[in-house]
């Protein structure tokens, strides 16, 4: 067995209470690595490609990484693998810090939970030995408080994922929540809600050896020392949220349900504007170097009676998502939509998109629904606490947009804000069109973590709103390219500081595992996990006609940038050269 | 022609546009490493740090220093990483 590995996934069928220790082979550990690899092959394995989501049979994949544990710099880093009770397709959301390493520390590469409890419960993985308690305690409870209270029940080394109220409902976005960051997009929530087990508690002893440790230090030092440096600044110093002036001024910014590029409010939701009247905080992920985290406190002037004063994560996902897309430039209505989210368990992105499509439903007169109006952040906080009640038409809206549009009918399936049922995050893909492609043809559907082609969009590589046939290998690179990253498990945030990431990478792989993987082998094995996710997808029903961008995108220019056009005959070849440079 | 400066290269520089004089990418980029003396770690004498990104207009992204401007350009600066 390599090093930095256990040699074993441990799954646990929680109808029974069993669990069991299925050995990894050596080659499928080095072709799928850890991660969403890992993650991906095990779902095919425990024939997750076609079990109903939210069914029994379905498996949850919890799968870590050989990098977890290590010096590496943001390394702390877990994948969770399900296919998706939102898109049907697969699906692979991500989270950082203690869990990942707790739950490596109880001798496994993988947790896979399959089965049902007949009763609420929580997972107990004591260094390997599992148990079920009674979750009545924590029912209901937001996911912080479930967190805080199970930590007090079992113990402070003890680590929590869990999920919230909309997981407990079966809200088809809800998140996995650890230490205030979710395993967000597609619905696993949802999924560990269906098994009815509210909360994973992980602990353990058993640490992995490291192949080459002084060889790793002086990787790992070297890491570090970069991640201080202008190519994270960024995210250090103002965070995610910096982004909104930048699309806003480049009419990338998804304004109103993606009915513009430019939202006139913007810089009021804007970081640069939000700290002048809120105090703002960092924090870091368990060994992370970069803090990326910037946490904003609403003006206690500003709070209302009862209102819990626990400052917001804050990134820029979720100021478009509940911020410009609903039209909303009131920037403590957004950080409070954004918080109940959190309590809640909910995709900030999903919660956004489908909110904007109703509000847009509303304003066509589809929806009668008269108090849901863009531009209010009552109307926003309301909504979310709907959909997380399942109540009134929460019902429908928790569902994701793709299902609400399928009831509303009368052609709004053309303004869902979509790809294959997941809603598109914070890039207009008509001013970003290799972005536009990359949601297009994503596993997971329209998403900006396992494409980011909008790094090409914002480089000299190509014209943004030209897409060319020249634009898919450009796509293909970077989609491969997180698809190593969500595999090792590094996070993205550091992908400016290498100078030729594979074999920086394959120089760390090699430090850990021993094995003697170069930066060849690291391409192939990142093309074969992305050829491993649409094998899921393949077996899970996919049609060729699901790699496209909803009708609101083709064929008419984006409202005030007649360059930013995409016709669907271009998407059509872009996607079809896509397909064929992938051989498939 | 006026320089707009977002993300990192505001935050450093402390304004969001100034007005300046060049003929090239080159030779703004001399002023404002001239000018702003925060923005010098961005600079480098090959032209902007990878970091960083340049735009002329809303449209094409520059890097090459002897790209020519003209009277009436708007040269946004920024952050490379449109991560989020």
């Amino acid at each position: 067995m390599p090093s930095g590995y256990h040699g074993s996934y441990l799954r646990i069928d929680v109808s029974s209470g069993r669990a069991e220790r299925v050995p990894l082979s050596d080659t499928v550990l080095r072709h799928y690595i850890g991660g969403s690899g890992l993650g991906a092959r095990l779902l095919l394995d425990e024939g997750g490609a076609t079990a109903d989501p939210l069914s029994p049979e379905a498996p949850l994949v919890f799968a870590f990484s050989p990098l977890v544990g290590s010096p590496l710099t943001t390394s702390a880093k877990f994948a969770v693998v399900a296919r998706s009770p939102l898109t049907g397709r697969f699906n692979d959301s991500l989270a950082s810090s203690g869990f990942a390493l707790a739950g490596k520390r109880c001798g496994c590469d993988a947790i896979v939970i399959v089965g049902c409890v007949p009763t609420w419960s929580v997972l107990v993985v004591d260094d390997g030995e599992i148990r079920l308690e009674p979750a009545g305690d924590v029912l209901g409870d937001p996911c912080h408080v479930a967190e805080e209270k199970l930590r007090a029940r079992l113990g402070a080394d003890y680590r929590i994922a869990s999920i919230g109220p909309a997981g407990e409902r079966g809200v088809r976005y809800a998140t996995i929540s650890h230490d205030g960051r979710h395993a967000g997009r597609g619905g696993s929530g949802a999924v560990l809600g269906s098994k009815h087990v509210k909360a994973i508690a992980v602990r353990g002893t058993q640490r992995c050896d490291w192949a080459h440790p002084r060889k790793l230090t002086e990787l790992s030092r070297d890491l570090s020392k970069r991640s201080f440096g202008p190519a994270t600044a960024k995210y250090r110093e103002l965070g995610t949220a910096t982004n909104l002036l930048t699309f806003n001024r480049f009419g990338a910014l998804p304004t109103r349900n993606f009915q513009s590029g430019t939202f006139e409010e913007a810089a009021s939701l804007a970081p640069e504007q939000l700290s002048v009247a809120h105090a703002r905080t960092r924090a870091s992920c368990v060994a992370c170097t970069i803090g990326c985290e910037h946490i904003y406190a609403l003006p206690s002037t500003a709070l209302t009676e009862g209102e819990p004063r626990r400052g917001v994560r804050l990134e820029y996902e979720s100021m478009f998502a509940l911020g410009s897309l609903c039209g909303v430039g009131d920037g403590d209505a957004v950080l409070r939509a954004s918080r109940r989210c959190d309590e809640l368990g909910i995709d900030t992105i999903s919660a956004g998109g489908t909110i904007a499509f109703a509000m847009e439903c509303v304003e066509r007169g589809l929806l009668d629904e008269p108090w849901l109006t863009f531009g209010s952040g009552d109307a926003v906080l309301k909504a979310i606490d709907l959909i997380g009640r399942r109540d009134g038409v929460g019902r429908m809206l928790a569902e994701g947009s793709r299902r609400a549009a399928e009831v509303i009918g009368q052609g709004s399936i053309a303004f869902a804000p979509q790809v294959k049922g997941l809603e598109i995050p914070g890039y207009e893909p008509r001013a970003l069109q290799t972005m536009a492609l990359g949601f297009a043809v994503g596993a997971r559907g329209a998403d900006h973590n396992r494409s980011g082609a909008y790094e090409v969009d914002f480089s000299d590589k190509v014209d943004r709103r030209h897409a060319t046939l020249d634009s898919v290998r450009h796509a293909i690179d970077t989609e491969d390219k997180a698809a190593l990253m969500d595999s090792l498990i590094l996070c993205k945030f550091l992908r400016g500081v290498f100078t030729d990431f594979h074999a920086e990478a394959a120089d760390m792989l090699q430090a850990v595992t021993g094995w003697d993987v170069t930066a060849d082998e690291l391409r192939e094995t990142a093309r074969r996990i992305v050829a491993s996710k649409r094998q899921v997808n393949l077996l899970a029903g996919w049609t060729p006609d699901e790699d496209t961008l909803p009708e609101r995108f083709l064929d008419a220019p984006l409202p005030g940038d007649a360059a930013a056009l995409l016709t669907r005959e271009r998407l059509q070849e872009l996607v079809a050269e896509y397909h064929r440079q992938r051989g498939w | 022609m006026y320089v707009e400066f977002l993300g990192i290269p505001r935050e450093r520089a402390g304004i969001s546009e100034l007005e300046v004089e060049a003929a090239t990418l080159g030779q703004l980029l001399g002023t404002l490493a001239a000018t702003c003396p925060a923005l010098r770690e961005f600079i480098t004498a090959d032209g902007l740090h990878p970091s960083i990104a340049a735009n002329l207009n809303g449209d094409a992204f520059v890097r090459d220093p002897e790209t020519r401007l003209a009277k009436g350009d708007r040269l946004l600066i920024l952050s490379a990483d449109a991560g989020g």
